[in-house]
């Protein structure tokens, strides 16, 4: 029987409550845009080559885009038609080759995967790997699904443990229930199977969830009454226990190697999503070519799940579902650490979860620092916000010297002292002494600027401080490889920072 | 007030004037929350700010200053006003000097500062003092954030060496009838001791209920406990103020002192007297959780709570001052750095050892 514990909770992190503009509601399909617009750098890995000429005529699930030497997932059609164009676009800083595809309205048939006439029980490990690289499924996660080909920089046999995660603890969520609403849940369950086929040593999943979703925890704990192998772990919603670095010592009780991957360990983290795509490769040879995300911020007409095809410009479904107003930021994935979208003509891809739509505040408040601030947000219990907070961008204050107040060791999920390093970083003194405090091991979740009341942006001056660093020779990597036997990891280098 | 403002603003692009621009801004400031934006993740920051956090303590201190009007008359008012004139003063002129913007840590320094002193102290006492505390306790250091000494206290401890006689023997005895010090400006001229010099003198115990509710002779904001207690336990609930200090504090407090009165009845007087005389419990709550000045490590606070607990106990049963709390503080102040390099380096040997990182 998969067994429930009692539930964990991280150290440090904030929890999210009561924010306004929450994704609620049942999945709902968005029409198929006529012009996509399809990166061939999704996910996980490094870019693919074009397959396919300017002109030619594809179909939907027609592999358009492959690379059999670097570690990468093949890249599908998401609408039937003609490529109309190859272009290079800055994709947050980084130029990625996008491919356009004009379409013929021709949308209802997908190209089948490979083995499509197979029964899933008659399959082996490596059929399935074959199967899932294909469908380019495989390039979810933070490190990909290790299969045969060349989706990850380990192999399927290194993977010992596979953490499904659908804690929630960001800002805004896709709600896992309205995910797998009826059906689903069972597909849901039928895709974890997949998963512990393809890892052939595998010795436990993990299934992460929020402690507070008791329907959806008594439901698939009935559902997995005989999986012996299957540890049902609940746990407190705070941020950022999303993160692998944080999951993995909670659940595993086992070190991370920080600054590396998870499958580095033999570790895979995955969100409830990837696994539904999973089942959906397997059992309906269906390509990966749609996507669920979740609308989330105030300033959206209606905050919805939403299932997209891949390549969909983000201004079609901003036109469609964003409010009128003048001044809104949009933020792709979280308001943490997500980043701002200024050109809407970027696609959906793989790797979206969120789009959220906040208001840009530039209002000065009169005696702000005075007011109960009803809407407001705070770590601390200095304001009467009991009721829905209103997120906005404005800084709510000026910037001041650090007055080692503390918050930012007391949210610090990973144990470092941040407005310590940051003292070192503006005083431009770099050294070892900087490395012991742990500056590596920063995870870059950007609660410390968040709670800061100074307006310090303390996560940016501890990544300057790890540049810097890096600069003058001292590396992460020798604060991690003696300790660690890592796998995949001539491979891991190999791979660009993502 | 938004003309006004800009009216500032175009006096002191004047030539000449342009030195008072970090005046101006803090003005504006004050009023007028910010319109700067986020530039890079997170997207959302926190509502608080350094304006809310020092308010809060303000907040906090309402009931010891109403009290203190009660027991003492509108003198009190009187002697706050002086303070933030002068302190806010010397922060003017320096951030002037230094060309940066005012900060806003005078604001708790000015209201903390004279209610730590005595009730009929003169005027200029109060501002020299503060004076001394804002420019030698926090602005040699470089201003907010880098002071090593709570500049009240430091202030304080300058004229209690310099004036012994106004700041050791000028006890009064409160009103505490009808509607007290509400309807006078300064207490009667009766002279007395305070319970701890009682204490050191004929070992007698003022029953524990007066001290709770301050109606015996001391400090101006120091006496009036269940006001400082209520205001303590709202910081520690906004989160302003961490508990640790305070409560391991009060703590070391309590058990050195019953181990003491076990030993020695005579010298060390009984717990809950010790924690409800004197300046403690202000001290714990609005000085000693000063996070500047105070070790910023979790384990730092514990072993800075019984130190001043010790140092208090020590102080008051061994030196020739009754009182302990003001002289403990500064002195873990000034081991703050040690305590929290001792603390940092434990923690983070095992990197250096080649253990796990």
């Amino acid at each position: 029987m998969a067994e429930i514990k009692k539930y964990k909770t991280l150290k440090g992190g904030i929890k999210f409550e009561n924010f306004k503009g929450q994704i609620e509601g049942s999945v709902v399909e968005f029409p198929v845009p006529e012009r996509v617009i399809i990166p061939l750098k999704q996910g996980f890995g490094d870019e693919v080559e074009p397959i396919v000429k300017i002109g030619d005529k594809v179909k939907c699930g027609e592999i358009i885009g492959i690379s059999e030497k670097n570690i990468s997932s093949p890249v599908h059609a998401s609408i039937s038609g003609y490529v109309r164009d190859i272009i290079e676009k800055n994709y947050f800083g980084r130029e990625t080759k996008y491919i356009i595809i004009e379409g013929d309205g021709k949308n209802d048939e997908f190209e089948k995967l490979k083995y499509h006439d197979k029964k899933f029980e008659e399959m082996s490990p490596s059929e399935i790997g074959e199967k899932l690289y294909l469908s380019g499924v495989t390039s979810l996660g933070r490190a990909g699904i290790p299969t045969k080909f060349k989706s990850s920089f380990v192999n399927p046999e290194d993977i010992e443990y596979l953490i499904i995660h659908g804690i929630g603890s960001e800002i805004y969520n896709v709600l896992i229930d309205k995910i797998l609403e009826g059906k689903k849940l069972f597909n849901f369950v039928k895709g974890i199977e997949v998963l512990k086929k393809l890892f052939t040593n595998i010795k436990k999943v993990y299934l992460a969830i929020n402690r507070y979703e008791k329907k959806f925890i008594e439901e698939i704990s009935k559902l997995t009454y005989d999986f012996e192998w299957l540890e049902i772990s609940l746990i407190e919603p705070k941020y950022p226990s999303g993160y692998d670095e944080v999951l993995i010592p909670t659940l595993l009780k086992k070190d991370f190697p920080y600054g590396y991957s998870a499958a580095n360990i033999g570790v895979i983290v995955l969100n409830i999503r990837a696994i539904l795509y999973v089942y959906e490769a397997i059992f309906e040879n269906k390509p990966f070519i749609e996507t669920i995300i979740g609308l989330g911020g105030p300033s959206f007409k209606e905050n919805l799940h939403l299932k997209v095809r891949i390549g969909t410009p983000i201004k079609n479904v901003t036109k469609e579902y964003l409010k009128d107003d003048k001044d809104i930021r949009i933020i792709l994935n979280s308001l943490i650490t997500g980043e701002k979208i200024d050109d809407l003509d970027l696609p959906i891809d793989r790797a979206t979860n969120h789009i959220i739509a906040i208001k840009e505040n530039k209002e000065r408040r009169f005696l702000s620092f005075l007011r109960p601030n009803f809407r407001g947000y705070s770590y601390t219990n200095a304001f009467l916000n009991f009721v829905d907070k209103y997120p906005d961008t404005n800084m709510h204050g000026e910037k001041r010297p650090c007055i080692n107040c503390g918050y930012c060791y007391e949210v610090c999920p990973v144990n470092i002292i941040p407005h310590l390093i940051i003292k070192f970083v503006m005083k431009n003194i770099f050294d070892e002494r900087l490395m012991e405090y742990g500056i590596f091991k920063c995870i870059e979740c950007n609660l410390c600027s968040f709670v800061c009341p100074s307006k310090i942006p303390v996560s940016h001056y501890i990544k300057e401080g790890q540049h810097k660093l890096i600069n003058i020779g001292c590396d992460r990597s020798q604060c991690i490889l003696p300790y660690f036997q890592l796998k995949g990891i001539e491979e891991y280098r190999g791979v660009k920072k993502l | 007030m938004k003309n006004f403002i800009n009216f500032l603003n175009s006096i002191v692009k004047i030539r000449g004037l342009h030195r008072f621009k970090p005046v101006v801004k803090a003005i504006d400031e004050f009023f007028y929350g910010t319109e700067k934006i986020t530039e890079e993740p997170p997207h959302i920051v926190d509502y608080i700010d350094i304006k809310r956090y020092m308010s809060t303590v303000i907040i906090a201190l309402i009931p010891s200053v109403i009290s203190s009007i009660y027991f003492y008359g509108w003198r009190v008012i009187f002697l706050i006003f002086i303070s933030y004139i002068f302190g806010g003063l010397a922060e003017v002129i320096f951030s002037i000097i230094k060309k940066k913007d005012i900060e806003e840590g005078f604001l708790v320094t000015g209201l903390i500062f004279p209610l730590t002193l005595p009730p009929t102290v003169p005027w200029w006492v109060c501002a020299i003092g503060i004076l001394f505390g804002v420019i030698f306790g926090k602005e040699v250091f470089g201003g907010t954030g880098r002071n090593i000494f709570n500049p009240a206290l430091t202030g304080r401890v300058f004229i209690t060496v310099s004036y012994p006689k106004i700041m050791t023997t000028s006890w009064y005895i409160p009103f505490n009838k009808g509607i007290g010090g509400f309807s006078s400006f300064k207490p009667d001229a009766i002279t007395s001791a305070t319970p701890l010099m009682i204490f050191k003198s004929s070992n007698e115990i003022i029953n524990l209920k007066d001290l709770l509710f301050g109606n015996y002779p001391g400090c101006i904001g120091e006496t009036f406990k269940i006001g400082i207690i209520i205001g303590g336990l709202f910081l520690i609930f906004t989160k302003v103020a961490n508990w640790r200090i305070p409560f391991f504090y009060i703590f070391s407090v309590f058990i050195f002192s019953l181990i003491g009165n076990l030993f020695s009845p005579k010298m060390f007087a009984p717990p809950l007297f010790q924690i409800l005389t004197g300046g403690l419990l202000f001290g714990a709550f609005f000085m000693a959780t000063d996070p500047v000045t105070m070790p910023s490590t979790n384990e730092g606070k514990i072993i800075a709570g019984f130190l001043l607990g010790l140092l208090t106990i020590i102080i008051r049963v061994f030196s020739g001052y009754v009182e302990g709390v003001m002289f403990s503080i500064l002195l873990v102040n000034g081991f703050t750095p040690l305590i929290d390099y001792l603390i940092i380096e434990k923690k983070y040997k095992p990197y250096r050892r080649n253990e796990k990182y």
